[in-house]
């Protein structure tokens, strides 16, 4: 059996350690075009200087000791499903028993006139990430804007405005993470990125960039106009498909694939942000591009690789807003499409700086925000994968000391006691 | 097939356990630098890797599962959480990156945050890998918690 792996990050560490579960022969090739196993979501840290090694995901152990061939700095040009091979942009061929596709997302780029210009940067690989901290240095740059406040957009206007440049973020919605996070938590999350000088634009959009060959500003749909030495585009990011459709492999937003994450052709598995995930909370496909789930998916892809058959029970939505002095995190649904759904809150935010809410349907716990206090939050977590009967104790979720004291005392036995904790057990929804 | 796990860990027994928090104590104070249960908590602002929880009657002290498949594993974005060879879960507060992914995806709240004014880091139960036996079942005057090979 030979082991195929193109991409080098979340979801192909997953699969690695999948596929050695299982089996502890067979050869593994990862194919990769960038240098090295670092871990995306910190990346950002490195426009506050962080040493580039702190930023590596899985060393040259881990692939040494699970006997992984590492082929770096080449990209896969082409699957071949006849021959079973991967095409290598040298023109190198890799043969393959069992595929793994894990290319990840590449950056959403809006039709804006002028986004060609010099100074224009997306922020999802290492080598984006220190190509505009260069271009900040060599320009001494002194503004900046920010287009998109989803997490990766704020987090970076963070480092740049601990650094002393001047940032704006432009927003077409009428609040940052709208999507991510309910409306508190965008207040919340605001308030701290102004204190640390970063400004709001709001319902408002870039709608050309200005400049010569280098970028000099930004007009907004509104009219106004913003200088700036750089802009940033994280409007969000896409499912890298490119390379599943020289296979012939079905993609709808993302790559489709089965409970075993196998795609549409045969021995072609794919796993991380280039697929359409599960979501247990609505029961839907969609990307979700997400480093747990990522791993999760990619080690499920592995297991199945090597010839056990498990199936992917799907994921939720979950995000913590890392970079804040204040932690924020949240997961499943947090704002509710409709009057179905009933709202718990618990806002000692201004006081005691927490803030808790719980969002419940249907006797279940779908989602919920933790901002402040975060401890334990993870057993809320597992209620909405779980989807146990929160009636009796709902008021209890959005407590700081909610635990599993609270739960029904079957559950206490059944995890505690008998302690099921294998893959089946907990992702069993 | 993969190695077979043979590894021993502690267990909760809801029915002794009367919240004396001695578990708690011992924790903390095995995992400081004085070994001094007061300066661990009031000079070291350290914290419990076991938690007593309490609701009425019932009170029992739950710490990390050692899941067989860790969702704190899985999420770690810095590589900090790792599996041993008999199936411990480690986490490593040196490389930690306090993203807090492991705090909000494990289910029994066992990874546990520690937010200071510059940037923290997570902890939770190793076992007392240091030590060789874990502290707070040592400590537990009442046998509500009991060190043994995994079901
Ligand atoms: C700045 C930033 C912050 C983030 N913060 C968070 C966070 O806090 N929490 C969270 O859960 N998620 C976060 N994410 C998302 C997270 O990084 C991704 O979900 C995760 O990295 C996905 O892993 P993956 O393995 O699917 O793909 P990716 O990490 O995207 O990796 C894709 C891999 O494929 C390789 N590749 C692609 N195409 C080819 C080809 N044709 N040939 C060869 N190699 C190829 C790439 O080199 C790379 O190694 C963040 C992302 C960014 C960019
Ligand atoms: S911290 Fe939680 S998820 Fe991780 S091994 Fe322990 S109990 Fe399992
Ligand atoms: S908080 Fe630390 S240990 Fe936990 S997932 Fe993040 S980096 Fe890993």
């Amino acid at each position: 059996m030979k082991y195929v792996i193109v991409g080098n990050s979340a979801a192909a560490v997953g699969c690695i350690t999948g596929i050695r579960k299982v089996d502890r022969e067979s050869p593994i090739t990862v194919i990769s075009y960038e240098s090295s196993c670092y871990s995306k979501p910190m990346i950002a840290d490195v426009l506050v200087d962080i040493p580039e090694d702190k930023l590596i995901y899985r060393d040259e152990d881990f692939f040494k000791s699970n006997n992984v061939e590492l082929v770096l700095g080449h990209r896969a040009v082409e699957i071949n499903t006849d021959s079973k091979v991967v095409v290598l942009d040298s023109e190198e061929t890799v043969p393959y028993d069992k595929l793994l596709i894990s290319t990840g997302a590449k950056p959403f780029i809006p039709p804006i006139s002028g986004v060609d210009k010099k100074g224009v940067f997306t922020f999802t690989e290492l080598s984006s990430a220190l190509s505009f901290k260069n271009y900040i240095k060599e320009n001494g740059l002194e503004e900046v804007v920010i287009v998109g406040s989803g997490f990766i957009g704020l987090e970076v206007a963070y480092f740049l405005a601990k650094l002393g440049i001047k940032v704006t973020v432009v927003e077409l919605l009428e609040r940052a993470l709208a999507r991510a996070i309910d409306k508190k938590g965008s207040e919340i999350v605001e308030k701290l990125l102004r204190e640390e000088g970063v400004e709001f634009i709001f319902k408002d959009s870039v709608s050309e960039i200005l400049g010569d060959e280098k970028v000099s500003g930004v007009k907004l749909g509104s009219g106004r106009v913003l200088k700036a030495g750089a802009v940033v585009v994280a409007v969000g990011v896409r499912p890298n498909t490119e390379l599943a459709q020289t296979a012939g492999v079905k993609v709808n937003l993302g790559i489709e694939t089965d409970d075993h994450m196998e795609t549409s052709v045969k021995d072609i598995f794919a796993s991380g942000d280039c697929v359409e995930c599960l979501d247990v909370t609505d029961g839907k496909k969609k990307p979700l591009p997400l480093f747990p789930l990522a791993f999760e998916q990619g080690f499920v892809a592995g297991l199945n690789m090597a010839g056990k058959r498990m199936k992917y029970l799907g994921g939720l939505p979950l995000n913590s807003l890392k970079f804040l002095p204040v932690p924020v995190l949240n997961a499943g649904i947090v704002n509710p499409p409709d009057s179905s759904y009933e709202v718990l809150v618990n806002d000692r935010f201004d006081d005691k700086g927490f803030y808790r809410k719980a969002v419940i349907k249907d006797s279940n716990l779908v989602g919920f925000v933790a901002v402040g206090q975060i401890d334990r939050v993870g057993i809320l977590t597992n209620l909405i994968r779980q989807k146990i009967d929160v009636s009796e104790f709902k008021e209890r979720l959005i407590e700081l000391d909610f635990g599993l004291v609270d739960l029904p005392q079957w559950w206490r036995e059944e995890k505690l006691k008998n302690d099921k904790t294998a893959y089946k057990d907990w992702r069993a929804v | 097939m993969g190695n077979k796990r043979k590894l021993k860990k502690v267990y909760p027994i809801e029915e002794n356990c009367i919240s004396c928090r001695y578990c708690e104590v011992a924790c903390t104070m095995v995992h400081s630098k004085s070994k001094d249960p007061l300066k661990a908590y009031k000079l070291e602002n350290l914290l419990p890797r076991a938690t007593v929880e309490v609701k009425g009657a019932v009170s029992l002290s739950v710490m990390c599962r050692h899941c067989k498949h860790p969702f704190c594993f899985d999420s770690c974005i810095s590589g900090a959480i790792q599996v041993g060879e008999k199936g411990q879960v480690y986490l490593d507060e040196e490389k930690c990156v306090g993203c807090w992914n492991c705090v909000l995806v494990c289910p029994f709240g066992a990874a546990h945050p520690y937010i200071t004014e510059e940037k923290g880091h997570s902890f939770k139960c190793d076992l007392c890998k240091d030590r060789g036996f874990p502290a707070c079942v040592e400590a537990c005057p009442n046998r509500a918690l009991v060190y043994d090979f995994e079901r």
